[in-house]
């Protein structure tokens, strides 16, 4: 941030007259305000995605009313989402049940900051932004937890019990399968990890296809991941057939409204991180992103990056319609005896390959037999 | 549990999840034939013998009260006098069809084949009152004193010709609520 208003204040000499923290408070209000737009956006049109492939893969419509081909029926959505009355139970602890949805979008929301866009774009580029992401997405728990005891509604407790129980459980296996790309780039820096994976290679440069072991590990976080954020096949924290709604039940107007889009926030944040730590990021296949002029190499690269992690959040709508979900004790048991297991062998695997083959990988191997 | 059972449990996630993901992808591409009817635009033709709403030809009504009589759920309410060629007439017929079970013993009783069943079955209104359909649309005080006047006129005519044989029938007009009529005045929604 402070590296970008330097090189501002350099470009337009008249800015140099304006104290230093003033353009940095404007840069970083402007920044969070594209990233809430955008967040927004993606929840919006989203849900939008998300009902029509629904409609796609069930042999139905979707929505199809409001707009052409339904499009705006997220706008529609939204407005009702505002008007409609905000109620609060009786019997509820108000001020927790006022104050959970805001944790849990937070919790969401704060993640996008360290989610490298494209070759600048990047709010800020922590030296921990991955464990920066696994901290502060575990805010989410705070605020389900809250959500679901503040309704003093049964259901909503355990639903609310319910999400921690998985979301502690599953930020094991997703921290550690996020740790082959973190071992492999050296650093927790997401831009570092994404340069990591650049070079000629193009597509064989991610880390995806890097060895055998980051290749199952992009499949174990995807689906820990999956777990954490409570799609589908793990939505047990809602599962509307058993606990009515979950932890949100009593929840209406602008306070679901707030879950809601934390929930798409989630999904668009592990995709973002899938894409980051093991798709090569804002690399463009055969492109060099790096060496273009600034505004078309950040376009291009931003193209790049919102395509794949698009493509990824599409896989999980896709898994979402198709499997039926799992029982509380499948759930664990996938976590403890499998999942968690797994990701160890694979840390275990990557680290022993960085170790025997001094940090090559298969396609790099190759490549250099052919010079 | 084995290693070999472990390692067979997670082959079969795999394939079966794979399986699963194939057959929906397949859907999500080319669904083939949408299921989904457009309602408003696109109305599904009822079968021959869709019990709709029912309805009642009023010429034809006898004024039994078979189906009155018969209605499990009381939604059915008659009023009728006798007139002067002796035949009932009636005076009000409404169906209650917020209440209607769409059983369809009233027109299987129903002597004169007057009480039938139509292909209707779209009906919504903000008042409970709209619900309750009237078929006979004079108002029945007035024909009820219209009966009366009719019987009243026959029975001095019938009189004035018989005068001199015999004596004159009574000439009370008696108008005769149908039995079996639902006690009106415990149904809030009658003539709401």
């Amino acid at each position: 941030m402070e590296s970008f208003v330097h090189s501002l204040v350099k470009a337009v000499p008249v800015l140099s007259g304006v104290p230093m923290w003033t353009l940095t408070l404007t840069a970083m209000i402007l920044s969070a305000a594209v990233l809430l737009v955008f967040a927004l956006t993606f929840g919006g049109v989203g849900s939008y995605v998300l009902r029509k492939v629904a409609g796609d893969i069930q042999a139905r419509i979707g929505p199809n009313r409001v707009g052409p081909n339904g499009i705006l029926q997220f706008l529609a959505d939204g407005v009702k989402l505002v008007l409609k009355e905000d109620i609060i139970p009786a019997k509820a602890d108000r001020f927790l049940f006022a104050l959970a949805p805001y944790f849990v979008f937070v919790g969401s929301f704060a993640a996008f900051v360290v989610l490298p866009f494209g070759v600048g774009l990047i709010a800020s580029d922590l030296n921990i932004g991955v464990y920066y992401v696994m901290a502060v997405t575990s805010l989410v728990v705070v605020g389900v937890l809250l959500a679901g005891w503040a309704s003093n509604n049964k259901w909503a407790l355990l639903g609310g019990m319910r999400a921690a129980a998985q979301i502690v459980s599953y930020e094991i296996p997703v921290g550690m399968a996020l740790m082959p790309a973190v071992l492999i780039a050296g650093s927790l820096s997401l831009q570092d990890i994404v340069r990591s994976q650049g070079g000629l290679l193009g597509v064989f440069g991610w880390n995806l296809f890097h060895n055998p072991f980051t290749f199952f590990s992009f499949f174990l976080y995807f689906t820990a991941a999956q777990a954490e954020t409570n799609q589908t096949p793990f939505d047990l924290p809602e599962a509307e057939s058993e606990l009515v709604s979950g932890y949100n039940v009593e929840y209406s107007g602008i306070r679901f409204g707030f879950f809601f889009l934390a929930e798409f926030g989630d999904m668009f944040v592990v995709a973002a991180l899938a894409t980051a730590c093991f798709l090569g990021g804002w690399h463009i296949p055969f492109l060099h992103a790096e060496a273009l002029p600034a505004f078309w190499g950040n376009l291009l690269s931003l193209g790049a990056f919102l395509a794949k992690a698009f493509a990824l959040v599409l896989v999980m709508m896709w898994i979402r319609w198709t499997l039926p979900r799992l029982r509380v004790d499948q759930l664990m048991r996938m976590a403890w005896k499998y999942l968690v297991p797994l990701t160890f062998v694979n840390l275990l695997g990557v680290s022993l390959w960085l170790l025997i083959f001094k940090g090559k990988g298969i396609p790099q191997m190759i490549a250099s037999l052919f010079g | 549990m084995g290693l070999k059972q472990y390692i067979a449990d997670i082959v079969e996630a795999v394939v079966t999840t794979a399986k699963g993901m194939k057959i929906t992808a397949r859907y999500g591409v080319d669904a083939g034939e949408e299921v989904t009817q457009q309602y408003p635009e696109v109305r599904r033709e009822p079968s021959e013998r869709f019990r709709g709403f029912l309805h009642n030809d009023i010429k034809v009504c006898t004024s039994c009260t078979m189906c009155v009589k018969v209605c499990p759920v009381d939604c059915i309410s008659l009023e009728a006098v006798r007139g002067a060629d002796k035949k009932m007439v009636l005076a009000s017929y409404d169906i209650n069809i917020g209440r209607c079970m769409y059983c369809g013993l009233c027109v299987e009783i129903c002597p004169a084949k007057s009480l039938k069943h139509t292909r209707g079955y779209e009906k919504a209104s903000v008042d409970r009152g709209e619900l309750i359909l009237h078929f006979v649309h004079e108002d029945a005080s007035e024909i009820k004193a219209r009966v009366a006047k009719q019987v009243a006129e026959a029975a001095a005519k019938a009189a004035e010709a018989a005068k001199a044989a015999e004596a004159a029938k009574a000439a009370a007009p008696a108008p005769n609520p149908a039995a079996g009529n639902p006690a009106p005045k415990e149904d809030p929604e009658k003539k709401g």
